[in-house]
């Protein structure tokens, strides 16, 4: 009978301490749970209208654009210029970013700037805005910016490859006096709508035009390391535009879709990758020493060692669980699937355009239909934004 | 037996549970950074700050201006005219991938010109043409008063124009990113349509996003 109530006392001090351990465990992860998590306390009313640091950039880009879209051009302007001042200077030392290639931080603990695609777009429209104070220089500049922020891309055929910027690109040279053929040319290599339209010095109104909803990302592998992109969804594959006596059917430019898709691995890829191992191999060795510190634990010589061997399995699994592989899926959630373009000339004064967006088989989708008023002055180009939005 | 047993138990509990303990505590500590925030520190514009990136900015604004406020000076169209020629500014080309407020090269070069120039040069204020013409004809229908015949032409004719271009060159690759830029102004007879001067500035700059963003 001495010889059971021992056992039952020494398993009950091993419940014990193992029980003391995972207390200790679960208020070190409770302990450095962020306030930024659903239980915390509802946020006031300035909060939600201020961004996080790290989110401020993912502001600008959605409020810029929902700017754009209702007219609001000063608005979109500021909403972009500050954009572009981050994604633009975002050279060497960063803390957000050092930070969340830690084992321990999220990836989205890093200042957004967005992938590639996203940026580019960031320019684009900054572009338009330019063209549309009759800045065609700057808007150039803007399209050239974006080219590189696509030069990313891990498969040399998919670098830089905008139809709608280079061409905007080369139209804008063109305009200024200059030589856009180069421009041309690298549009017309990568245009997956067959032969684009050549300049043409006289247009005086410049169409730009989006549809569809972009690509939004998820996570995926087993510990959502790995960044992956939801396709964009759009009916409208296309437009008439028509004022007066002319018609012009568009086509879509560029399809973020294949941008978003297209872009391959990053190094941050490698590093998320590295971090799942890193997660993965402690939680293995944690279950491995808990379960073997058990069994050691069982023999009384050597309960010492095992309950060591537990403990040890423990930090581990700790370790493990502190571990955040999960890959930064912040998205500009507002992008058009498709981008763009047209020029027409019109004469001058005041003009009414409709502007029917039609779907693959070239039937007007319903209740998409815009109507734009604008007014053609000498030697300026007028420049026309519009979006099925 | 148990007394050794709950004692070996306690000798190692102690440790791990102040390691623990200790992980908490560092661990917690980290997550802001700066939490008093960074205060404003003015720096000369001509100084690079502590946030740059690969683009045009103050301290190549000012390097430059300076450079053709200087060289302008030298022209003997100007150091050697006997009537102080007249300038009008004709807007900068910006070539570069770098979109720019383009006035505030010649805007600093006219006002280093003003400034130091000493009146041998003179600039027209054509930008404000809408205004003056305005004021001329309020003065020639007598609605305000005027010092001398409004009806003679005063308004004088530019000389020079002075004039540029911003260029560059960009290359980007798995090392970082560099960007080239060439700051190129001219003055130009109005004339006999000669470029009496023309100089340039070249300033290169290099970087490379944190991994993050890569």
């Amino acid at each position: 009978m001495p010889h059971i109530a021992n056992f039952e006392s020494h398993m009950f001090s091993i419940r014990r301490t193992v029980a003391l351990i995972s207390g200790c465990a679960a208020l070190l992860l409770s302990g450095c749970v962020t306030d930024s998590g659903s239980g915390s306390a509802m946020p006031t009313a300035a909060q939600l209208n201020k961004p996080p640091t790290k989110d401020r950039v993912l502001w600008n880009y959605r409020n810029g654009l929902s700017a754009l879209r209702q007219g609001k051009q000063e608005e979109a302007k500021l909403q972009f210029d500050e954009a572009i001042s981050v994604i633009g200077n975002i050279f060497g030392s960063d803390k957000s970013a050092k930070k969340s290639r830690n084992y321990f931080n999220e990836e989205s603990k890093k200042n957004f700037i967005g992938e590639p695609y996203e940026r580019v777009m960031a320019y684009f429209y900054r572009g338009i805005l330019y063209w549309m104070d009759g800045e065609a220089d700057n808007a150039r500049a803007c399209f050239r910016s974006g080219e590189l922020m696509d030069g990313d891309a891990e498969k040399k055929d998919y670098r830089s490859d905008f139809v709608t910027l280079d061409y905007l690109d080369g139209y804008a040279t063109f305009k200024l006096d200059g030589d856009g053929s180069d421009a041309f040319k690298r549009a017309q290599e990568v245009s997956k709508i067959g032969q684009l339209p050549t300049y043409d010095k006289k247009a005086n109104t410049l169409v730009f035009l989006e549809f569809g909803t972009g690509p939004t990302k998820y996570a995926g592998g087993e510990y959502g390391e790995e960044l992956r992109i939801r396709e964009g969804r759009s009916v409208v594959r296309g437009a008439w535009f028509k004022t007066g006596n002319k018609a012009i059917r568009i086509g879509a430019y560029d399809d973020l879709n294949f941008q978003a898709t297209t872009r391959g691995g990053r190094v941050m890829d490698h590093i998320l990758a590295n971090k799942a191992v890193f997660k993965s191999t402690t939680d293995t060795i944690g279950n491995v020493a808990i379960v073997g510190g058990a069994i050691t634990a069982m023999n009384r010589r050597s309960q010492n060692v095992g309950l060591g061997i537990i403990a040890a399995g423990v930090v581990s699994k700790i370790v493990s669980a502190a571990t955040t592989p999960e890959a930064d899926t912040r998205t500009w959630d507002n992008l058009p699937q498709f981008i763009s373009f047209t020029a027409l000339e019109l004469p001058l004064g005041s003009h009414t355009a409709t502007v029917e967006f039609i779907d693959a088989a070239g039937r007007i989708v319903p209740n998409l239909t815009k109507t734009v008023t604008f007014t053609i002055v000498e030697q300026r180009d007028t420049v026309l934004f519009v979006s099925d939005h | 037996m148990m007394m050794s047993i709950q004692k070996s138990l306690s000798s190692w509990f102690k440790p791990i549970s102040c390691s623990l303990l200790a992980t908490l505590m560092v661990g917690c500590t980290t997550g802001v950074r700066n939490p008093s925030g960074v205060p404003v520190t003015q720096i000369n514009a001509d100084e690079r700050g502590f946030v740059a990136g690969t683009g045009i900015e103050s301290q190549d604004l000012v390097a430059v201006t300076d450079k053709m406020a200087r060289s302008i000076l030298s022209v003997k169209e100007i150091s050697q005219a006997t009537i102080p020629p007249r300038i009008v500014l004709k807007p900068v080309e910006n070539k570069t991938r770098f979109p720019i407020n383009k006035d505030i090269f010649l805007t600093r070069i006219r006002s280093e010109l003003n400034s130091k120039a000493q009146g041998r040069v003179r600039f027209l204020a054509r930008e404000q043409m809408a205004a003056l013409q305005n004021e001329r004809e309020l003065k020639q229908t007598g609605q305000v008063t005027s010092n001398s015949n409004p009806n003679v032409q005063e308004f004088k004719g530019a000389d020079f124009f002075l004039t540029g271009t911003l260029e560059g060159m960009t290359t980007r690759g798995t090392s970082g990113t560099s960007d080239y830029i060439l700051y190129n102004f001219q003055l130009i007879d109005a004339r006999t349509s000669e470029i009496v001067w023309e100089n340039s500035a070249e300033i290169k700059k290099q970087g490379l996003e944190d991994a993050a963003y890569r």
